[in-house]
């Protein structure tokens, strides 16, 4: 029986844990080319779902409700890039952190005041009914999770080695000066990651939202725990956010069950720390050699 | 004591006696309250500073700090009976402890690392603080008693002076510190660790000490915090206050005392500001009518970006706007302290004491301060006794990246007192061979002896402590501290007064002595007059000669120079023979990588030649001109 337990515990954490990998990637898109991420991610998955949910309620089928809520988080991540990542960049400065960090909040308060500050359920016309798969329940509902991040992430991928603007994207991240000087620019290349990376952030929020209903709050602990995968994993390697995603998933629902709910956070924040502390590049990640 | 003296220990005594008098005019709990919490804040806020300003990291642990200081001190009181004077002291110290820890792990990480590291920091003691309930209380909350101090019960008033009296002091304290060379090596790290490692100052040390020493002032104020509220709540340490202190720092200035009490100020009032809608709407439309001025100033001269101009006035727009049609304008907290935030860190990096300070030192044309004549050069680059025996060789080096063997079993011998050309095709190793003597990389296998003892393998400051100085072929100057400032973080062997001495205010004496021997290497260089300009302001020339005059500032053995000339106009390329033969006339021993074969020629005594990682030719430079495999390594072969 505990074994049955344990697997389930396991087997949904994982599931779950899939979506700190999609937000994870998020981050890795924009550091590429620019070694910048967004520390209001989590609002911004926050909104998309909430402006999803705006979508569901004025009667757009569940196909558009997706359609429209991707859009609107691409617009967001270039605004964000606008108005708080490209005039640090310019400067060479780091005043980007503090800048997503506000724009965030700004995020947060407006979402508080124009949805409200109640968790609102997200309907989906996908089951939340387990099938029972080896004496273990898993529903539609967290398989759609992790197909959804693996078919969003397989096609920015693909999009990145086939065409030729990923690969514009790839020159970028690779040598920035060397890309420039074959005439791609830098700028809309990082502002094409900004956009990838808030298409990202909504579909991982409208992934999440059937299962942890939608309120300002939802990503507040999504985003610590997209954080640990991201440092974990390092900032390049997706395959390596999709393995650290699953094994922190598992790790987690595992912590909730033995040490109870409120330590949920605590082993992705102690990995975390501990990460940095021993690989800085993380588990995945290249170690690069210092130049002078 | 001069003009400036007068009027920055003027405005301090005077700002200090207002804030003590204020309690004796004012009968009234709620501003005693909000005073208390400006001390308070001001305590934290200054050591805040040293981590966002002075090392320029984002620190998002700071909140966690002040938290683990409240717990600590509550905790102390209730369990352990303590006094106030052992209470703070406990929750100074678990700031200090909690500090040093978090700061090893963090100590490789900038920049976006850091600012993580710090938050899950702050989230993990959340965690913590909520979920040890047998402890804390937990969500519950905890009740504070407040303890009494030398068996005298503090009463409202009374604590407030405790408050003040201890703002006084980390002030004083902490302006000590931070004005000498701990302040100086904290912003060095900032501006190039590599650097800072070069010059014998040590990433290490001063990284743990800025970190250990921010959180232990943050740990004090939580001592307060807890006696002030006397009631606790894990709560109240969240995400959200870190970004008001934030605020606080960014808005009244960075590394500045004032701007941290500034700071402060407007923490403590930001939450009154919101509650009165007149008083809020006054200051929006002040904020507004500044950043239009300082938009259309900024267009107008064209020094400022579009969008530094324009963003910040959106945003007060915003701001104004939204004043006048939202129905209850603490619902948008959050909101309205993002924009005015935004259009602090946009259009007002500097903050509101560092723009002040320049408007009032402008107005009452305060000069900078005076710097001491330079002292003999004799006294900083002491004559050294040459024997033209070998004093650095280099024993069978290796040094390979994966496959690629940048530097192959390579010998040489360099002399005392000569000046020893490494030269070589791109790609040669030469850096490669300096790196490894510097310490930037360690050896895959092999040895380099200094006077027949090896040199630390792979540690930049402890070569440099062992006599070997280098500057950076791509330059690592310290770009926001004064000329003057860069010469005087690397002086070797002036700063011998111990840490508390320094905080007590004795060492003066001995930072006008390393005035005086940084002005000499700076006349040598023939730069004295640019002493006072920021690093990052000086022409690339001149930037050149900083380097290689913060190199002597270690008084080194033997001088690794990484291409001086690169970029240098035909004028400067003269001035810098100058200086060489200079220096190599006081005895010090050059190693010169360079690709000007002219400055070659005319400085070297011995040439070696690399190619491939390893050395084809050794000779004096006539020589090693007609040298065949030189030719052939340079040319190729017809």
């Amino acid at each position: 029986m505990n074994s049955v337990i344990i697997a389930q515990m396991v087997v949904s954490g994982a599931l779950m844990g899939q979506v700190y990998a999609l937000i994870a990637y998020g981050f890795q898109l924009t550091f590429a080319t620019s070694k910048s991420i967004n520390f209001g991610q989590g609002e911004l998955v926050m909104l998309s779902a909430f402006f999803s949910l705006s979508l569901v309620g004025i009667g757009l089928p569940f196909g558009l409700v997706v359609v429209g809520g991707l859009l609107f988080g691409v617009g967001m991540g270039l605004f964000v890039e606008r108005a708080g990542v490209r005039l640090a960049l310019e400067q060479k400065s780091e005043g980007w952190i503090l800048l997503t960090i506000i724009l965030g909040l700004f995020g947060f308060s407006a979402a508080e005041n124009i949805w409200g500050r109640d968790d609102r359920p997200f309907p989906t016309p996908i089951s939340g009914d387990p099938i029972q798969v080896l004496g273990i329940g898993i529903t539609p509902l967290e398989l759609s999770v992790t197909v959804g991040v693996l078919a969003i992430m397989g096609l920015i991928e693909g999009f990145k080695r086939k065409t030729l603007l990923g690969k514009a994207f790839e020159a970028v991240s690779t040598d920035r000066d060397a890309a420039e000087l074959m005439g791609i620019s830098a700028t809309r290349t990082i502002m094409l990651s900004y956009g990838l990376s808030g298409l990202v952030a909504a579909m991982a929020g409208i992934l999440i939202a059937p299962i942890t209903t939608v309120g300002p709050t939802m990503a507040s602990a999504l985003i610590l725990k997209a954080f640990s995968v991201a440092v974990v994993a390092g900032l390049n390697s997706g395959f390596g956010v999709v393995i650290t995603g699953l094994v922190l998933g598992a790790l987690e629902s595992l912590t909730s069950y033995y040490l109870g709910s409120g330590w949920r956070e605590a082993p992705g924040l102690t990995l975390l720390i501990l990460a940095l502390a021993v690989r800085p590049n993380g588990l995945f990640g290249k170690t690069t050699i210092r130049k002078v | 004591m001069g003009k400036r003296f007068i009027l920055i220990r003027g405005a301090e005594v005077v700002l200090f006696g207002l804030l003590a008098v204020v309690p004796w005019f004012i009968n009234n709990p709620y501003a005693l309250g909000l005073l208390t919490l400006l001390a308070i804040y001001g305590i934290l806020l200054i050591g805040l500073d040293v981590t966002v300003g002075y090392l320029g990291q984002v620190n998002l642990g700071q909140v966690a700090f002040l938290g683990l200081g409240a717990y600590a001190a509550g905790l102390s009181v209730s369990l352990m009976g303590f006094g106030m004077v052992g209470a703070l002291s406990a929750s100074l110290l678990v700031g200090l402890i909690f500090g040093g820890l978090l700061a090893f792990p963090s100590l490789r990480l900038e920049g976006p690392q850091f600012a993580l590291a710090t938050l899950s920091f702050s989230a993990l003691t959340t965690t913590i603080l909520n979920e040890w309930e047998s402890l804390t209380g937990g969500a519950q909350g905890l009740n504070v008693t407040r303890p009494t101090l030398f068996g005298l019960n503090l009463q409202a008033q009374g604590f407030y002076w405790l408050c003040l009296s201890l703002l006084l002091l980390v002030w004083f304290l902490m302006r000590n510190l931070l004005s000498g060379q701990w302040g100086r090596a904290f912003e060095a790290l900032r501006d190039s660790p590599i650097a800072t490692d070069a010059m014998g100052v040590g990433c290490f040390r001063y990284k743990v000490a800025a970190f250990a020493l921010g959180s232990s002032l943050g740990g004090l104020a939580g001592g307060l915090y807890a006696f002030n509220f006397q009631y606790l709540q894990p709560q109240s340490f969240v995400y959200e206050l870190m970004v008001i202190l934030l605020l606080g720092v960014v808005l009244g200035g960075r590394k500045s005392l004032w701007g941290a009490v500034v700071g402060a100020m407007i923490v403590v009032l930001l939450p009154n500001l919101l509650s009165n809608r007149f008083l809020f709407q006054m200051f929006s439309a002040i904020g507004l009518v500044l950043a239009l001025i300082a938009g259309f100033l900024g267009i107008l001269k064209k020094n400022t970006p579009w969008f530094q101009a324009i963003a910040p006035i959106v945003a007060m727009s915003l701001l104004v706007g939204g004043g006048l049609t939202v129905s209850n304008t603490e619902d948008w907290r959050k909101a309205i302290f993002a924009l005015m935030l935004f259009s602090v860190v946009v259009g007002l990096p500097e903050g509101v004491m560092g723009f002040a300070g320049r408007f009032f030192s402008r107005l009452l044309a305060v000069l900078p301060a005076s710097l001491p004549p330079p002292c003999d050069l004799d006294a900083v680059l002491p004559r050294r006794s040459v024997n033209g025996k070998p004093i650095l060789k280099i024993q069978q080096l290796h040094r390979h990246f994966g496959g690629v063997k940048a530097v192959d079993n390579l010998s040489m011998e360099v002399c005392s007192g000569q000046i020893h050309g490494l030269i070589g095709p791109n790609g040669s190793g030469k850096s490669t061979v300096v790196n490894v003597i510097s310490g930037l990389y360690s050896p895959t296998s092999g040895n380099c002896l200094l006077h027949d003892k090896p040199l630390p393998h792979g540690s930049l400051y402890q070569v440099a402590r062992s006599g070997v100085a280098r500057t950076f072929q791509n330059l690592q100057l310290f770009g926001e501290l004064s000329t003057l400032a860069n010469v005087m973080v690397a002086m070797k062997g002036a700063y011998r007064t111990s840490f508390p001495m320094v905080l007590a205010g004795f060492a003066h004496a001995e930072e006008r002595r390393a005035q005086a021997s940084a002005m000499a290497l700076l006349h040598l260089m023939g730069m004295a007059q640019h002493a006072a300009t920021p690093a990052k302001d000086l022409t690339y020339g001149t930037q050149r000669f900083l380097e290689i005059a913060r190199a002597l500032a270690r008084q080194p053995e033997v001088l690794i120079l990484d291409e001086p000339a690169a970029g240098l106009s035909r004028p400067d390329i003269q001035k810098l023979l100058a200086i060489i033969r200079q220096i190599n006339q006081r005895g010090i021993t050059i190693i010169l990588i360079e690709h000007h074969m002219d400055v070659v020629s005319a400085l070297c005594d011995v040439v070696t030649v690399l190619d491939g990682g390893k050395v084809i030719a050794e000779g004096d430079p006539q020589t090693i001109k007609r040298h065949p495999m030189v030719i052939t390594a340079y040319l190729g072969t017809v």
